[in-house]
């Protein structure tokens, strides 16, 4: 979710299969440098693959470009990345949150999971609760919430989103990324 | 064209008939649609997963797609659940959970899973909750009346095996219900598992649901005949919770009821997190 001059990233720690919950701290949120968070949803063994792969590529750029990646151009990176397996697809949904240029103006971008983007201004929402969290986003979003607001907020969407759907739960991770840095808390979630 | 299952039930409905006491009361007369052939129609409606698997052969329906007959569903299927029941020297312990889904998606997480049949026997809900809460409301008239006319208290056994008659008749009908029949009579500490496919087992230990495996293996470490009533309790009480944990279909919370001879308690009604919660702590200040 976009605030005023930051942005703000939820996720569930549960890892399951089917039915059965197997792991409590599988974190899906990684930090792609100061100005980026990405976020993925969907099949685990995709997520850890591709981890490394932006990993190893954001390290290529650093290095021939001698400057950190705009979150912009990272987005249109993941995208590519996603097409390049069009008829063998990543089954994934990632979402990028980031500070865009000199003003720090809030980047948000969702693709599917074959690449294709979309930009919105409010909040991005993906996942097995993905129908949840969209209605409760709506209902809290406001425009240009400070980094304190923000955090509340998107806690409690996360937490009333999970406490609907069967397949998440058990442990959450929020991230708030504003100029001066990023804080993570953890949220005490239902454990049922 | 005849159907083994319409054989079926033409005969075992007059037998019914002639062995049941209650005849002007018995369900025989559930009311079918006014169709052709009731009996598959009342198939084709059922979106529970097992039903569209199981009758994928036998249906004249068999030519449609199982996602079209799915969506066509009329009747979806609340399913997750878990509930336990035990006996032990003191009495009977039931535990169960609260929560119904459908899908993934949490329909409610404050289901009644026991319905109380008279005041001395428990049944637990587990597949169609709809189904389950009719006929075990409908048991608890047939043992009121069995009271009234012979003076003298239904035994558990007895009951179940009413209950079993009844949903033999509705066999493959698409009906949906995993009870336990659990209660306290002149022979002890009773538990019956009363299945839709027409099974009656007993047994001193049982659970069902979706989450009945986890449930399972605290019940199955932790169970012995001469437990005292608090740790019978608490067994319970844990392996629900354990299950909750465990299982994403399972949770809300979690209900223990006890059944000694003055009759059926509810003994506690807590938040399952909570308790997940409260079990850890106490586990850190052991360490």
């Amino acid at each position: 979710m976009a605030g005023k001059n930051c942005v703000a990233i939820a996720g569930d720690t549960r890892f399951g299969v089917r039915n059965q919950t197997v792991a409590l701290d599988s974190n899906r949120i990684f930090k792609i440098n100061n100005r980026t968070l990405f976020g993925m949803t969907g099949l685990n063994t995709d997520i850890l693959t591709l981890r490394e792969s932006f990993k190893f590529q954001m390290n290529l750029y650093n290095l021939e470009e001698e400057r950190e990646i705009s979150p912009k151009t990272f987005a249109h990176n993941v995208a590519q990345t996603l097409y390049s397996k069009r008829f063998g697809p990543y089954f994934i949904t990632p979402i990028i949150a980031g500070l865009e240029g000199e003003d720090y103006t809030p980047f948000l971008c969702a693709t599917d999971l074959i690449g294709a983007m979309e930009f919105p201004k409010s909040f991005v929402v993906a996942g097995t609760g993905e129908e949840s969290l969209m209605g409760v986003c709506e209902t809290f979003y406001k425009e240009n919430m400070e980094p304190d607001e923000l955090f509340e907020v998107v806690s409690q969407c996360l937490l009333a989103a999970v406490d609907r759907d069967a397949l998440s739960g058990w442990g959450s991770v929020v991230h708030v990324l504003t100029k001066d840095g990023i804080t993570t808390k953890r949220l005490r979630t239902r454990k049922d | 064209m005849f159907t083994l299952g319409s054989v079926l039930d033409n005969d075992f409905k007059s037998t019914i008939e002639d062995f049941s006491f209650e005849t002007e009361f018995s369900t025989n007369q559930l009311m079918l649609p006014n169709i052709e052939k009731p009996f598959e129609f009342a198939q084709s409606i059922i979106g529970l997963e097992k039903d569209l698997q199981e009758n994928e052969n036998q249906l004249m329906f068999h030519q449609q797609k199982k996602e079209e007959r799915k969506e066509r569903a009329l009747i979806k299927g609340y399913k997750g659940t878990t509930t336990l029941a035990f006996i032990y020297e003191k009495g009977t312990v039931v535990a169960v959970d609260s929560r119904a889904t459908s899908g993934q998606y949490i329909a409610s997480q404050s289901v009644q899973k026991v319905v109380p049949v008279n005041e001395y026997m428990l049944g637990t809900l587990a597949g169609g909750a709809a189904d389950c809460q009719f006929f075990l409301a409908h048991l608890g008239r047939i043992c009121n009346l069995y009271e009234l006319r012979n003076n003298e208290k239904i035994s558990v056994a007895a009951a179940s095996k009413l209950l079993n008659n009844i949903l033999y008749s509705y066999r493959n009908y698409g009906l949906s219900v995993g009870s336990m029949i659990c209660g306290y009579d002149t022979r002890g500490p009773q538990l019956y598992y009363i299945d839709s496919d027409g099974s009656r087992l007993k047994n001193s230990l049982f659970s069902v649901g979706s989450g009945s495996p986890f449930a399972y293996g605290v019940l199955d470490a932790g169970y012995r005949w001469d437990l005292s009533k608090e740790e019978a309790l608490d067994l319970g009480r844990r392996a629900i919770c354990a299950a909750t944990f465990k299982d994403s279909y399972s949770g809300g919370t979690v209900k223990v009821y006890h059944i000694d001879e003055n009759g059926w308690v509810k003994i506690s009604d807590d938040d399952a997190s909570e308790l997940w919660y409260r079990y850890e702590e106490k586990e850190k200040k052991k360490k």
